[in-house]
């Protein structure tokens, strides 16, 4: 096999998935926090994807597919939201969505 | 064959599911036709079976599963039905004797506020009397028996807004249910053992078991068979079962309920004379409540009441009958008895309703001149019941006294005790004949009689008591032993009669002549007594006061079981559930309240903690899980 080792892809997925957390966790603009969260399922797709390979095994791609499917959706969901609260005239942060406190 | 069981046994319930279904959208007088015609169905499936089995060789019988329906390791029990002579003999009686009961219910019933629900109750009664007498195996056997206590539960409790019925429909209930728990108890040894609840299976190892299991599943058995068939000391519920409709009352004492006890013994003989003494014990309390009975039925004064402890009288003869192993006789004698005991049932309500519900014998005097028929197809049914020749009584419960005049020393005593019953049962029904029908018309019945039409009933009511009055003459003729017995040669293979209890033709002709003579010695008192004024009643207070408190035995159970526990569910209240459960009930009330001020504080609102915390969970998780590998 050609290209390095496995533990080269599963660390840059790793980073990207770290990169992805810190700015869902730090950043307070939602479509900023929407990005984040694409990046993190890409690192996991980027995981799975390089264990398939390893492993020879198609299964890990067919599971990236369908991760995918569910990105898309869910950036269809966010993206929607984004739009309503602009539509409301409130504030791009999503601190101030606090109702929900207890 | 067994087309015509299956028939048998899911019209009455298809019947009942009809009604329940139409509701309020079907007619009354339409439900109780319905009612009617699922029942006369089922006897038709009755006699389809009954000629099928006939032509068949042998007639030993034959199992026909629908499906499995319980499955447990190696246990298994099938939804099926037996045909054999027993049970085909029951079906009959049940669905015929049944059918004419409801077709009278529908005369009876006229113009009460809820028939539907009256006809669907007793359509499902006769059903799951019959699914009793037909269940392929003892656990369907089980769940008949059951659904009888249900139905007679719901059919005693029919006045539901009469507090007494539903007392009385709670005492059936709770006294069967004792029956029932003693049954499964006998089941469940017998599961232990043989691994099985088919009839063959079970009875072939019952040969096998210990003298004690053996013992144990019998003395089951007969709790159950007690509680059922109303035996001392399990009876208190049957006179009380008087609070439902009278055809209601015909049906539990004639066709269906009490005589479940009479059948399970036949039924389960194998298993009895592996168990003789327990045997015996059955044919003793027979004896006991048949004495007994008899006794508290001379000072009854409700016309029904009379009429139930009459009946329990007379199962007392069946289980005499069954318990010293005359199994044919005993059944004999149940079929005779369904004819006579429904007809009694039936005359008596039709002078109810005529009376608008009254049922004290002491206002009814005279009541004969205005309802000739009546008189006289109660007189049959009296007569029947004496056991005076040629009425069908006679040849049925002379035969039981002679088999049992056969079995030793203990036999003579239970045979002695017998005539003296057959005296008592001469006696309180010529008293309850005499003091109601002949005479002049007293007062209360003057005022009080309407006649239905110019006639003494609706059609629908005098049809059955016709019958009936004709089978009850005539439905002894089918046997008269030693010279005529083709029941007992029917019910021979599923049920042979023990050799102890073949009498000889010495004791036959011993039983008869004294049974019949001491009927009329009876009835021969009853007229001096209360037909003229000729005896004067013996005065005897503390005897009488006994005999309506019906010896005590509803004090004497109220005393041992009612009040210890009342006692301990008033000392468990206010010792336990005040200080400890109603105590720290407002401080666990409390507690919660006070954690969950706590726990709102997590409840931030905001995303990113949210996340924050579930990353940490997921990363404890993992490490948890890491170190644990």
């Amino acid at each position: 096999m050609l290209g390095p080792g496995v533990a080269w892809y599963l660390g840059v997925a790793a980073f990207l998935f770290g990169t992805g957390a810190l700015g869902v966790i730090v950043r307070r603009n939602p479509i900023i926090v929407l990005l984040s969260l694409e990046i993190m399922l890409n690192g996991g797709n980027l995981a799975l994807i390089a264990v398939a390979r390893h492993a020879g095994n198609g299964a890990g791609q067919i599971f990236a597919l369908a991760v995918m499917a569910v990105a898309a959706s869910e950036v269809c969901v966010g993206l929607g939201l984004v739009v309503a609260i602009n539509r409301k005239r409130l504030d791009l942060d999503i601190d101030k969505l606090s109702e929900l406190r207890g | 064959m067994t087309t015509g069981a299956w028939l048998c046994l899911f019209a009455p319930l298809l019947g009942a599911v009809l009604i329940l279904l139409g509701g309020t959208r079907i007619p009354r007088v339409v439900a109780g036709w319905i009612s009617t015609t699922s029942v006369f169905v089922a006897f038709a499936g009755a006699l389809w079976s009954f000629f099928a089995l006939r032509a068949a060789s042998g007639h030993i019988g034959r199992i026909s599963s629908a499906w499995t329906w319980v499955q447990a390791g190696n246990f298994k029990v099938g939804l099926s039905v037996l045909v054999d002579p027993l049970s085909t003999m029951m079906m009959l009686i049940v669905a015929g004797v049944g059918g004419l009961i409801v077709l009278y219910s529908i005369g009876y019933m006229d113009g009460d506020d809820e028939e539907r629900r009256y006809f669907a109750y007793i359509s499902f009664f006769v059903f799951s009397m019959l699914l009793l007498v037909e269940g392929g195996n003892l656990l369907l056997l089980l769940v008949g028996w059951g659904l009888v206590g249900l139905s007679s539960y719901l059919l005693i409790g029919f006045w539901h807004d009469r507090p007494s019925a539903v007392a009385a429909a709670k005492k059936a209930f709770v006294m069967n249910a004792i029956g029932d728990a003693t049954m499964a108890l006998a089941f469940f040894v017998l599961i232990a053992h043989s691994h099985s609840l088919e009839f063959g299976a079970s009875f072939a190892t019952a040969g096998q078991l210990s003298p004690t299991a053996v013992n144990l599943v019998a003395l089951g058995l007969l709790g159950g068979a007690a509680a059922k068939s109303a035996q001392i000391p399990l009876h208190t519920w049957l006179p009380d079962a008087m609070e439902g409709p009278t055809p209601v009352s015909a049906l539990i004492h004639a066709a269906t309920m009490v005589t479940a006890g009479v059948y399970l013994i036949a039924r389960t003989h194998p298993i009895f004379e592996q168990a003789r003494t327990v045997e015996l014990v059955a044919a003793g309390m027979g004896t006991l409540t048949l004495v007994v009975a008899g006794l508290i039925a001379l000072v009854q004064t409700d016309i029904k009441r009379v009429i139930a402890y009459s009946t329990m009288s007379q199962i007392g003869y069946m289980f005499l009958g069954a318990g010293v192993g005359a199994y044919a006789n005993g059944m004999f004698h149940l079929m005779t008895h369904a004819f006579f005991k429904a007809l009694l049932f039936m005359t008596a309500g039709v002078v109810i309703h005529a009376l608008a519900g009254e049922q004290d014998i002491r206002k009814m005097r005279g009541i004969g001149a205005l309802m000739p028929w009546t008189r006289w197809a109660f007189l049959a049914g009296a007569l029947a019941l004496v056991g005076v020749p040629p009425f069908s009584g006679f040849f049925s419960k002379d035969s039981i006294i002679a088999a049992a005049l056969h079995d030793h020393w203990y036999g003579v005593v239970m045979a002695i005790a017998a005539l003296f019953g057959a005296f008592l049962t001469g006696l309180y029904t010529f008293r309850l004949y005499f003091i109601v029908f002949p005479g002049e018309p007293s007062a209360f019945v003057r005022e009080h009689h309407h006649a239905h039409h110019g006639k003494e009933g609706p059609l629908t009511m005098l049809v059955p008591v016709g019958i009936l009055a004709v089978l009850a003459v005539i439905g002894g003729w089918i046997q008269l032993s030693p010279f005529w017995h083709p029941l007992t040669t029917w019910l021979e293979p599923a049920a042979r009669t023990l050799g102890v209890a073949v009498p000889t033709n010495t004791q036959e002709a011993i039983a008869s002549v004294a049974a019949v003579l001491l009927g009329l010695a009876g009835i021969g008192v009853a007229y001096g007594l209360y037909g003229t004024d000729r005896l004067v009643v013996p005065k005897l207070p503390a005897v009488q006061r006994a005999l309506e408190h019906k010896l005590y035995f509803d004090e004497a159970y109220d005393a041992l079981f009612y009040r210890p526990a009342a006692a301990f569910a008033t000392w468990v209240r206010r010792d336990f559930e005040e200080p400890v459960i109603l105590a720290t009930g407002p401080d666990l009330g409390e507690g919660t309240l006070e954690l969950g001020e706590g726990v709102r504080r997590l409840q931030t609102g905001l995303l990113r903690t949210y996340v924050l915390f579930l990353g940490t969970g997921v990363a404890i998780v993992g490490v948890v899980f890491m170190a644990v590998r």
